[in-house]
């Protein structure tokens, strides 16, 4: 069984169909790149999945679970147990202003004592080391660059251990010289196994760490494949004219 | 000159006694009541929203000085119940002050809301934090935060508005300084009510200073 799948997915903000029919499976230990024009239901996609928006239609199944089935959600504890196994970067890092890069990252597994102070003080240490930012973890996300706070963010994240990490565009809000530090960061993330679904427009990125390429627009999945395939012989003429955009 | 300490500024000094501790009781307790109105009003309970609309526009659209007047010589003259609304004056005056200001805070504080990025909720919630948790630990102290300049002002508006208590006849600093005037015939006693006013406003421009300092999260 795949870690999360997605079945005819509908979403739609008034007349707006903003996802239509979206199916799609992540295995376990998956890096998946999605790319699309702007507007195409990326972002919409990816909120779906954490219950950030409602869909209305189809099934979200993580791990066993189903977070909707045919467009029935879960119970709301167990939507919590669920989305619980996810965990979100944003574009704009969303981290919390007036907590320390310490306290950003301790305080969701405190409040939700997820393990003992001692543990949960240690792993804030060995996370904020892999990311690269030990000598940060008493600042104010008001003192880091982008690039900082977006690697605090992502650290943030690890911290609840989730099965599943998903990126809705990590490094667009980023000065170009930024984004190299967080895509490293992501690199190291896949070399670990760990499970990324990956809303970008890093074409490098999508070529070189992700083993999934998912194509959108208009609400639909266009074309998906392993990146080689994708993108030296892109099947869809859709995929074809964005590709030739977005790539010199 | 001891004379003069002795039928002047202490009289003076005992008067402020009364606009401090009107000022505290008022503050104290019309700050978490506003936050409650905020809360309020944003609720989905619609009875409960439109209520707390509707108190905080009439609050803010009337004189405080009116609904002085009504809580102090209005409410005991109500038929029937009228008997059980004398309140001792003061008490009666703190009501007011607790009543119109929480209707000033509670508009600060939605503002000091409507500033805080969607974004916190959002990661709050895929961080798996409870609605109780997200508004305690991380919506209100941003919220605090933004309303800080605000609320100084406000609080420094109170301490002014306290001379409101002279119309309701509770002596406080104006009251002594309005009887030494009538009494010696000099207006030494308004400069030195002034003065009062302006240490008193002073010190808690500074307070708010320190705790804006102390909040500003870098
Ligand atoms: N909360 C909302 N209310 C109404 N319309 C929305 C809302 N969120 C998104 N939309 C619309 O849904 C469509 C898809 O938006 P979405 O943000 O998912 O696109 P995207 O592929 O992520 O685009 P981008 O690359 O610009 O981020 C757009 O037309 C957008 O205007
Ligand atoms: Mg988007």
């Amino acid at each position: 069984m795949a870690l999360m799948e997605v079945s005819n997915l509908k979403k739609s903000f008034g007349e707006l169909e903003v996802l239509k029919q979206i199916t799609f499976d992540i295995e376990k230990n998956d890096v998946v790149a999605v790319i699309g024009p702007s507007g195409s239901g990326k972002s919409t996609m990816l909120r779906s999945l954490i219950h950030l928006e409602e869909v209305n239609g189809g099934s979200i199944r993580v791990d066993g679970d189903f977070l909707v089935q045919d467009n029935t959600y879960a119970k709301p504890q167990d939507i919590k147990k669920i989305t619980a196994k996810m965990g979100m970067v944003f574009q704009h890092f969303n981290l919390f202003p007036h907590l320390t890069v310490l306290r950003n990252l301790e305080i969701a597994p405190s409040l939700l004592k997820t393990e003992s102070p001692d543990a949960i003080s240690r792993r804030c240490q060995d996370i904020l080391q892999k990311v690269g930012l030990s000598d940060k973890a008493n600042s104010y996300p008001a003192n880091l660059s982008g690039g900082q706070k977006q690697r605090v963010a992502i650290a943030r994240a690890l911290m609840m251990n989730p099965q599943i990490l998903l990126f809705d565009e990590p490094t667009s809000a980023l000065d170009p010289e930024l984004t190299g530090e967080v895509l490293k960061v992501m690199k190291d993330l896949a070399e670990e196994h760990m499970t990324m679904i990956v809303v970008t427009h890093e074409m490098g990125f999508a070529r070189e760490v992700a083993n999934k390429v998912v194509f959108m627009d208009g609400g639909e999945i266009i074309e998906a494949n392993n990146p080689e395939a994708f993108f030296t012989n892109p099947q869809n003429e859709r995929t074809k004219a964005f590709l030739q955009k977005n790539i010199k | 000159m001891v004379d003069y300490w002795n039928t002047m500024i202490l009289p003076m000094l005992e008067g402020a006694k009364m606009t401090v501790l009107l000022f505290i009781i008022a503050i104290l307790i019309s700050i978490p009541l506003g936050f409650l109105l905020t809360l309020a009003a944003k609720s989905r309970v619609k009875p409960l929203s439109w209520f707390a609309h509707t108190y905080i526009y009439v609050m803010r659209g009337t004189p405080l000085l009116l609904q002085l007047l009504v809580i102090c010589f209005g409410l005991p003259m109500m038929p029937v119940i009228g008997e059980y609304l004398v309140l001792d004056r003061f008490t009666a005056a703190c009501l007011g002050f607790i009543l119109n200001y929480a209707a000033y805070f509670a508009e600060i504080f939605r503002g000091g809301l409507l500033a805080i990025d969607k974004g916190q909720y959002e990661a709050a919630q895929v961080l798996g934090l409870s609605k109780w948790q997200t508004t305690t630990r991380i919506i209100m102290p941003q919220m605090f935060r933004v309303a800080l300049p605000a609320l100084s002002n406000e609080s420094v508006t109170l301490i002014k508005d306290t001379a409101l208590l002279y119309a309701v006849a509770v002596p406080e600093l104006l009251h002594f300084a309005q009887t030494a005037v009538n009494r010696d015939f000099t207006i030494v006693p308004y400069f030195i009510a002034a003065a009062i006013y302006l240490v008193m406003t002073l010190l808690l421009t500074v307070l708010f200073k320190w705790l804006e300092r102390r909040f500003k999260f870098e």
